[in-house]
């Protein structure tokens, strides 16, 4: 715990990086973090994509799009939760999926959260609990036609946290593992993204699978997650407000440069967090009983909620602004997904 | 962003009264006036309303929650600035909604928070909610709804009675951070439920895409009240004790509103629960979980509710009797029920 403290303390003087809109702007293109993942990571070879196109999705594509996503989530809080991850039964191929290999994980320091609480243990299984729900739903719903899960790099956390700016490459790499602090950061990752995932996919289901409860069902895991992120949010609030002062929880720092990183991954809407036209919202440290917290991430006009398209999704999972990247990040062999190659 | 996002909610307004839709809600029809048809819905009766409808429903009851919330933070109605509202930067609404019969605002006091952390998070949340009025308002324009008599006060103690909250007929949710909060747990979850049953109501990805987004806002809001909820009393004995009352009777009404088929296939019945930790299995034997989320315990999935479930919800049990539908809905927070066009949900 401490050790993160230094280490942001120290990244202070980095924080140009993620500051400033130009400079945003001007680091986006050639941002693309390399996984130091053992196994199947260590080469990836990116897919290029001459021309674009933007794929017609089915509802199976859509859901499968999630479901790479919620494989993902799910490994991540139940390392976390039990320290071990998806049974074998949970990540198999469908009968008649197009995507036949089983992934594997690239655990890096996964385990179970080190020096919790009960209480703190508590709402990281319910997490765990419910994100491995949303695996299984899915596989049910997409029956015959469910992909595998992909390989996935738990191990990745550590050079996305040296791109974010939250530590330094000569530093020990960022473990989310190793305190609960560190877990609400590594959670606060995937939090709000899942929120504008899912609100960008619900209006590319078919009126047909509108019809079928398709769209009912991902609103209502899109309420969930946003449950999830509102609770990391708070937790990491509530633990600086408690804690007097950011540089006394640097934790809250932290989930900021990785917002900043998401905004700049955020391909074709990178601007800065909490700032005109921007897809993130910044949290705040509320200085006494009169100022408004920064709990949800919404527009500041009009408070809704942000949507994020698969590919500005997968730009962030990968790690990489890059145009035509196949593979990377936390996926690095990509997503079982017809969206597994980024665009423009 | 903001600009784009009126305009997607103009486009709902503007657009011809959309096609039957296909409801398999004999309740919601009911509540839209009896303007029954089944051309389009051979096993079911469906119900001929617009989006313009749909979006007052919700309008109504962003009043109720941004009232709260203003009074709550800064005691003040949502229309009326004072130097709290003020300094806080939250909207001062103007009240331009003229459908139906405008009504006053009545209870409701500013909290004497003891807390940085509940307070910051009750002028955040009445500051959101008050955008989201004002969104409504001026999406709808002259169709919108005028706010209509609400009771902040004694609504509450009628709720807490009837919930079994402990002294429940003084609660009022304006003493503590801790009342606060039990008051804000009253209506946040609600608001996701609701919400999420409108949002398949909408079919274009537009118009969605802004209904998904106050859902993720409203659903941000009760994991925010759920979390602080639990922290506060992290062994059940007070507060957190409390949402269970309310969660029980959320869903009494809720199933008692649920005259047809449910809003979605993963409801369950009940379709609400309290902060009482539950047991998983995520390894080999059974642990102890919180229950931040409120869904249903198989496929983690939020609930939905029609807006008779919500309406028997927000009137105490003023939208059915006798298993049927009573409309207006009259009780509670809306002792004059809800406003609304002529086919609209009340």
């Amino acid at each position: 715990m401490e050790k993160l403290k230094e280490l942001v303390d120290r990244a202070v003087s980095r924080r140009k990086f993620v500051v400033g809109a130009g400079a945003v702007a001007g680091a986006t293109a050639a941002l693309t973090i390399t996984g130091c993942g053992g196994g199947s990571s260590s080469n990836p070879t990116p897919t290029p994509t001459p021309t674009p196109v933007t794929p017609t999705p089915t509802d199976n594509d859509v859901l499968n799009y999630a479901l790479n996503l919620e494989y993902l989530e799910a490994q991540y809080y139940l390392y976390a939760a039990t320290g071990a991850g998806l049974a074998a039964a949970d990540i198999s191929a469908g009968a008649s999926s197009s995507f036949t290999k089983v992934g594997t994980v690239t655990t890096g320091n996964a385990a179970m959260v080190s020096g919790t609480t009960p209480a703190q243990q508590q709402i990281i299984n319910e997490i765990a609990f419910e994100e491995r729900a949303h695996v299984r739903f899915l596989r049910t719903a997409l029956g015959a036609n469910a992909v595998p899960m992909p390989d996935i790099d738990l191990s990745f956390f550590g050079p996305l946290a040296v791109a974010a700016g939250i530590t330094t490459a000569s530093a020990p790499a960022f473990n989310p593992f190793a305190s609960f602090d560190d877990f609400l950061v590594g959670a606060f990752i995937f939090e709000d993204v899942g929120v504008t995932a899912y609100s960008g996919a619900a209006g590319l289901i078919s009126a047909a699978g509108v019809a079928a409860g398709l769209l009912t069902a991902a609103s209502g895991i899109l309420a969930v997650e946003a449950y999830h992120a509102g609770y990391v949010r708070t937790a990491l609030t509530g633990r600086a407000i408690a804690a007097g002062s950011t540089a006394a929880y640097p934790y809250l720092p932290a989930a900021n440069k990785v917002e900043a990183l998401r905004a700049m991954l955020t391909v074709g809407d990178t601007a800065a967090p909490s700032t005109s036209g921007s897809v993130e919202t910044l949290l705040t440290l509320p200085a006494n009983i009169t100022t408004p917290s920064a709990i949800v991430a919404a527009d500041p006009t009009n408070a809704v909620g942000f949507a994020r398209t698969p590919n500005q999704v997968h730009h962030i999972v990968y790690g990489s602004a890059t145009v035509g990247v196949g593979s990377g990040g936390f996926f690095p062999s990509g997503t079982n997904s017809i969206f597994a190659t980024t665009t423009a | 962003m903001a600009n784009q996002e009126t305009q997607f909610l103009d486009d709902v307004i503007v657009k011809s009264r959309r096609k039957m839709l296909s409801l398999g809600l004999s309740s919601l029809a009911g509540a839209a006036g009896g303007a029954l048809t089944g051309a389009l819905a051979p096993a079911a009766q469906a119900a001929t309303f617009t989006d313009a409808d749909i979006l007052n429903f919700a309008l109504n009851l962003e009043y109720l929650e941004a009232n709260f919330y203003y009074l709550a933070a800064f005691g003040t109605t949502i229309d009326v600035a004072n130097a709290m509202s003020t300094a806080a930067g939250a909207l001062t609404i103007k009240l331009t909604g003229t459908v139906g019969t405008p009504g006053t605002v009545t209870g409701g006091s500013m909290v004497p928070f003891s807390t940085t952390e509940v307070a910051s998070y009750a002028i955040e949340t009445a500051i959101e909610e008050g955008k989201h009025v004002n969104l409504l308002l001026g999406a709808l324009k002259t169709a919108a709804v005028a706010q209509p008599a609400i009771n902040l006060g004694t609504s509450f103690q009628t709720l807490a009675t009837a919930a079994g909250v402990p002294n429940g007929s003084t609660f009022s949710p304006y003493t503590s951070d801790q009342t606060f909060l039990v008051g804000a747990y009253v209506f946040e979850d609600v608001g996701v439920t609701a919400y999420h049953g409108a949002a398949s109501l909408l079919t274009t990805p537009s118009n969605l895409t802004v209904a998904a987004g106050i859902l993720a806002v409203e659903a941000y809001h009760a994991g925010l009240i759920r979390t602080t909820i639990n922290d506060l009393d992290p062994t059940g004995a007070t507060i957190a004790a409390y949402t269970n009352n309310i969660s029980t009777l959320r869903a009494t009404l809720s199933q008692a509103g649920l005259l047809g088929a449910a809003p979605s296939p993963f409801d369950t019945n009940p379709d609400d629960f309290g902060l009482a930790d539950f047991q998983v299995t995520l390894g080999a034997s059974a642990t102890t979980s919180t229950r931040i989320t409120d869904a249903d315990g198989t496929n983690a999935i939020a609930f939905a509710r029609n807006t008779t479930q919500v309406l028997n919800i927000v009137t105490g049990g003023g939208a059915v009797g006798g298993g049927k539908v009573v409309s207006p809905a009259v009780g509670v927070f809306f002792p004059a029920g809800l406003n609304a066009g002529p086919n609209g949900f009340r």
